[in-house]
Formats: C-alpha cells, sequence, structure tokens
C-alpha cells in the first residue's frame, strides 16, 4: 500500500490526498444522524449543509474560474421558487378559489392560474425548471459578459445588477410570486413514494446525498481538462486566448455548471425551510456566500463549503439571543477582515499550509495556489 | 408642461443625493481602485454623528456639518492605514475586507445607538418652500443642490488646482514613477481616503433630515452609489456629475411612467447594458492604465 503511494507522481498522490479527504467529509455528514435523534436540529444542520452547497457552487465560479458572481443567490433562489411553486400546487385546497388556486392569488384577485405555472403542476418538470432556468440565465448573461470580455470588477458589477433587477420583479409582481412574503404553507415534497418531511430523516439525507453527489460532480469537473483550462483562465485570461481556446466558452461553461448546482441547493431549501422568500434571492444573502467561501478557501470546493456550514452554523447558534448576534456579527466583520488579509485562501489555505510543514515540504505539491503568489502584479493591473 | 418641468426638478434633486454620495466614492474607487463598499457605513456614521450632536449637545445642524466631515475623515484615515492599503495589489479583495469593515461598523452603530429609525430635524431657516421658475420645491432640496455643487466645485479646485491634486494625480499615472520623484505615494492615498470618507460623513449628515435614520442606511446608497461611479467613467469626476444627473432624471422619469420599482429594475437594465459595451464608462474618452 504505502508502496503504491510512494510510486505516484506528486500530482496523483495529491488528488488521492483530496480524494480521501472529501469522502471522510461526505461519510461524516451521512453517518452523523446516527448520532443526534433530534429532528429540530436536523432540519437545522440540513439547512446549513444545503448553504454549503450553494457557496460550493460559488467556489467553482469564483476560486476556479476566477468569475466573482455577486449574483450567485439569484440561482438559489430561482431554484427556491421553482420548487415552492410545485409544492404549493399540491396543497390541499384550503383558502383557494376555483381550480385550486395558489391561497395569494386569491387574496390578489387572480381569476386564472397564469401560464407560467402551468407546468409546476409536474414535479419532474418543476425540478427540470429549477436547474435550468437559471442556467438558462447564466448563459445568456455568460454570453452577455464574456463576448464582450468583460472581466474582474465589471463582472461582479453586472451579476450583483441582475441580481437586484430580479429581486425587485419578484417582490414588485405580488400577483403572481407573493412579493414580500413569499410562497408560505407548502406541501411536502413526495417522490419515488418517499415523503419528505423537513423535519425528519430523510429530508437531511436527501440534502446530504445531493451534497456528496455535487461535491465530487464538481471535484472530477476542476481535474478534468476543462478545469485545467478554468484555472489556467483565472490565472492569465490573456495567454490562454493566445493559446487559441475560446475563452468565453469555458467561463460560460463555469458559470453555468455553477448556476445548476445553486438551482438544485435552492429546490433542498425550500423542502428544508417549507416555504419560497424574496430574501433567498437578495443582495445580503447574495454577498453572505462570497463571505462563507472565501472564509472557507475560495479554492477548495471543500473548504467553502465547510466554511459556509461553520459561519451559518455559528451565526444560527448565537441567534437566539439578540445581544450574542449583534456581537457576533462585530466578531464576524473583524474575522471576515483579517482572513482577507492574511489568508486569502482561507481556512483551507491555511490547513494547506499546515499539512505542508507538518509533512515537510515537495510532499504536496500546490498545483491550485494562488496565481497572486506567482504573479502578483498582472492580476493587479487587469481592471 | 409644468408635469414636465416638475419631473426634471425632482430628476435634480434625487441626481444631486446621488451625487453627494457617488464624489467620495468615485474618488476612492477612481483613483486608488478600491471598491469601498464601507463607503455605505460612512454615510451612516455621518448621519448619526449629526443626530448625536442634534439630540444630546444641541449643536446646530450647520456647524455639525464640520465635526461630521472632520470625523469621518479621521476614520477613513484609520481604515486605509488599518486595512486597504495592504491590498492595493488585490483590488477585488477590497471589496471583501471593505464589507467587513461595513459589517463592523453597522453592528457598533447597532450596539451603542440601538437599531431603531431616528429622525433628524431640519434646520428651520431651510424647512420652507421656495418657488422655481413657478413650480414649488422644498428649500432644503435646493439647499442640498446648491451645496453639493459647491462641494463639487471644491472637489474639483483641490484635484486640479492645488499641489495635493497634482501630486495625487501623478500617482494615479504611475506610482513608482510618482515615488521616484519624491512624492509620498502612500501618504497621498491615505489623505484621499480619508477626503472621500469625509465626503461620505457630509452625505449621511445632509440625508439625514430626508430620510430616516437607521444603522442598515448605508447599503441601500452604496449600491446606487456604486452605479453612478461605474456609468460616469473611472478617473472624471466630471463624469460622475453627469451620471449622477442622467440617473437621476431616468429614476424620476420612469418612475412617473410606470412605479418605482420597475423603474429602478429599467434604470439597472440599462446600466448592465451600458457598462457591457462602454465599461470604461460613458463619459470618458480614454481610459488610462
Amino acid at each position: 500500500m504505502f508502496e503504491i503511494f510512494r510510486n505516484m507522481t506528486a500530482s496523483r498522490r495529491q488528488t488521492l490526498v483530496q480524494v480521501l479527504t472529501y469522502m471522510l467529509f461526505c461519510a461524516a455528514i451521512l453517518i452523523f444522524p446516527l448520532f443526534l435523534d433530534n429532528d429540530f436540529l436536523l432540519n437545522r444542520y440540513a439547512r446549513y449543509l444545503v448553504l454549503g452547497m450553494v457557496t460550493m457552487a460559488l467556489s467553482l465560479s469564483w476560486g476556479y474560474a476566477g468569475i466573482l458572481n455577486l449574483g450567485q443567490a439569484l440561482s438559489f433562489g430561482l431554484g427556491s421558487y421553482a420548487m415552492a411553486m410545485a409544492l404549493k400546487l399540491r396543497t390541499v385546497p384550503v383558502h383557494t378559489g376555483a381550480g385550486g388556486l395558489p391561497d395569494f392569488m386569491v387574496w390578489n384577485n387572480v381569476e386564472k392560474l397564469p401560464w407560467f405555472w402551468e407546468p409546476f403542476y409536474s414535479l419532474g418538470l418543476a425540478i427540470l425548471a429549477g436547474i435550468f432556468v437559471p442556467v438558462i440565465l447564466a448563459v445568456v448573461l455568460g454570453w452577455f459578459m464574456f463576448r464582450g470580455r468583460i472581466t474582474g470588477v465589471f463582472v461582479a458589477i453586472i451579476t450583483l445588477a441582475n441580481l437586484v433587477v430580479v429581486n425587485l420583479l419578484i417582490i414588485d409582481q405580488q400577483r403572481f410570486t407573493g412579493g414580500f412574503n413569499g410562497i408560505t404553507d407548502l406541501a411536502q415534497l413526495e417522490f419515488f413514494g418517499f415523503e419528505f418531511d423537513a423535519y425528519s430523516k430523510s429530508t437531511y439525507y436527501l440534502v446530504a446525498i445531493s451534497l456528496s453527489l455535487c461535491l465530487f460532480g464538481a471535484l472530477a469537473l476542476t481535474k478534468s481538462k476543462a478545469g485545467l483550462i478554468l484555472q489556467a483562465i483565472r490565472d492569465h485570461e490573456e495567454r490562454v486566448r493566445f493559446f487559441g481556446y475560446d475563452v468565453a466558452v469555458y467561463q460560460i461553461m463555469a458559470m453555468s455548471v455553477s448556476a445548476a448546482i445553486a438551482g438544485i441547493a435552492g429546490m433542498l431549501y425550500t423542502v428544508v425551510m417549507e416555504f419560497a422568500s424574496p430574501t433567498f434571492l437578495s443582495v445580503p444573502l447574495s454577498l453572505s456566500i462570497v463571505v462563507w467561501c472565501a472564509v472557507g478557501g475560495r479554492q477548495s470546493l471543500l473548504g467553502a463549503t465547510i466554511g459556509a456550514i461553520v459561519v451559518a452554523g455559528m451565526q444560527g447558534a448565537l441567534s437566539e439571543s439578540e445581544a450574542f448576534l449583534d456581537t457576533w456579527m462585530l466578531i464576524m466583520g473583524a474575522i471576515f477582515v483579517l482572513v482577507v488579509l492574511f489568508l486569502p485562501n482561507g481556512l483551507a489555505g491555511l490547513i494547506d499550509m499546515l499539512a505542508r510543514k507538518a509533512f515537510g515540504r515537495g510532499r504536496h505539491r500546490k498545483s491550485d495556489g494562488p496565481a497572486s503568489d506567482i504573479i502578483p502584479t498582472e492580476t493587479a493591473k487587469s481592471p | 408642461m409644468d408635469f414636465l418641468l416638475e419631473n426634471i426638478i425632482t430628476g435634480l434633486s434625487i441626481g444631486s443625493i446621488l451625487l453627494l454620495i457617488a464624489l467620495g466614492l468615485a474618488i476612492i474607487y477612481g483613483t486608488m481602485g478600491v471598491i469601498n463598499m464601507a463607503h455605505g457605513e460612512f454615510v451612516m456614521l455621518g448621519a448619526y454623528a449629526t443626530w448625536a450632536m442634534n439630540a444630546f449637545l444641541g449643536v446646530g445642524f450647520l456647524a455639525s456639518l464640520i465635526v461630521v466631515f472632520l470625523g469621518v475623515a479621521c476614520l477613513g484615515y484609520l481604515v486605509e492605514r488599518g486595512v486597504i492599503r495592504f491590498l492595493y495589489r488585490r483590488p477585488l479583495d477590497t471589496i471583501l475586507a471593505t464589507w467587513g469593515v461595513g459589517v463592523m461598523l453597522q453592528q457598533i452603530v447597532r450596539l451603542i445607538a440601538g437599531g431603531e429609525l431616528r429622525y433628524v430635524e431640519m434646520p428651520p431657516a431651510l424647512s420652507g418652500t421656495v418657488s422655481v421658475l413657478g413650480i414649488t420645491v422644498s428649500g432644503y432640496r435646493v439647499f442640498v443642490f446648491l451645496f453639493v455643487l459647491a462641494l463639487f466645485a471644491a472637489t474639483w479646485y483641490l484635484m486640479y488646482r492645488t499641489a495635493f491634486g497634482t501630486k495625487l494625480r501623478a500617482v494615479v499615472q504611475n506610482r513608482e514613477i510618482a515615488s521616484c520623484f519624491g512624492i509620498n505615494s502612500s501618504r497621498i492615498y491615505s489623505l484621499t481616503f480619508a477626503y472621500g470618507a469625509g465626503l461620505a460623513g457630509l452625505a449621511g449628515a445632509l440625508v439625514a433630515p430626508l430620510k430616516s435614520v437607521s444603522p442598515e442606511m448605508g447599503t441601500t446608497y452604496v449600491v446606487d452609489a456604486f452605479f453612478v461611479v461605474v456609468l460616469g467613467g473611472v478617473q472624471s469626476i466630471f463624469g460622475t456629475v453627469a451620471s449622477a444627473f442622467v440617473l437621476g432624471e431616468a429614476t424620476g422619469m420612469l418612475a412617473f411612467l410606470w412605479n418605482d420599482t420597475i423603474a429602478k429594475a429599467l434604470v439597472l437594465l440599462g446600466i448592465m447594458i451600458l457598462i457591457r459595451f462602454r465599461p470604461q464608462g460613458l463619459f470618458t474618452s480614454k481610459a488610462r492604465r
């Protein structure tokens, strides 16, 4: 066993260690419910796992492709609305009018179910919508930006503006979207005979398995040739272009894969939270995702996931008392500033550094290290 | 014809507030390339300082403006020294770090002053109305408009007619060479950041009587102000002025035609398209760097 390990090339060895770490994490979250028999807490942890998933999606586009998407919550929120719309139509009509119209539409004097609600009678179509509506939006936006060779700060601004536009429209079109209140009073998700009660092990497992699959899917992508090209684009876009690659296509790909994962996470979030609200695609949530990603380590999928779980988890644990939460936010801000200043690669970067010190030099060659270490001036001059 | 004029004046009023907030941001972003997400919190601090001086010390509104400017500028100086100067090589990370600073400032204010809304009274001399071309306008809004023009003139003078401004422009063009000529570039950066922060504080003080004061008030302003700066073009304070008034008029007109929300969404869509085709800004002919 150790012979094989020693005979590997450095990068292969690193991949092996990485895969083992990821498997360890997935195993940990999967066996976790065996030690915890409290449905309320399980629901809460499921929520943190979902937030970890959307943060992982951001790490894929930000850490690996250099696209700082400040509108990550857009894909997340759209996924969550898709699921909420489907579950809303499955509720037993209580307040509803003719043809099982959702209650808030009745209150807003809508007579007939609008056309874009029709497909959500089918759960399969709803799930497809939860993935592909964000993907299509990401492709359109990506095409719009990257064909024009927009980079850096401007990507951040355009994605942010886009998020605000959709958020405003959803709040404004109260008759069809529930406005500020969002979509509440949902039915339970049910497929293949399984029922997913938000406060149960089944929902937790649904979330944990989805997260594990997406984590490994994303890891496979970063190890593929396309993934390597993405990292090359992040480090030096012009150089990759001179090699003859179509940079925009790769960037659009990264953004849409990230959007798909965020959409899935959004759908799961609705299942866990039992409602959808415009705060799921608000600017504060979107910025929080960026923060979690930066704290955990933007260039590590697992780091970003754990960053979100830890930070959101601590915030949730302290939010019971108002005074605690306020102080916590203060400490959080300070930690965040310190992380940005001293640990540009977040907690994952710190662990990486410690591991390299512990195991001596050369064993772990850092293949996806920060570009700024190698060419600091290039990145500084790019805007 | 009257409603058209009325709308133009509403637009000018929106534009003057936008410009007030964006001016400080434009100087910081334009000269240093730092995206200051804490700018909104500087605005908020200015508003709170005005409120506190009014409520506890009984200082008059106009007198408090000077104190607010100096106080927030000092804070800006400390933030630059403590955080931002380490990040000039990583411009995208300034978004994150300044956001963290903003969160801290917000929480400090919430812990000290409480989360509830506060109100600042308008100075009695300005609370009346005046008639502009036959339209009645609130006197305070006219005052804000004139004050912003004066601030802009002062900023222009500082940038283009003083030794400090000359040094600043030299550092912006080429930091290394400017340093070779004996300009203390890190001091210039600190002072510029302090000046921009001070302007934000002034903006907060001036906005306070118009809107309610809360710890979260800055967040909405910073996003809007940021769009103004990007649209106007980096390194052009005239561009910032033009874009503030263009955006003000556009928002005013569209809000008149549909409603506020749709107006805002349309303006943002317009900004997205403009950035896509002119990332250097609407009002700059050439982009250096």
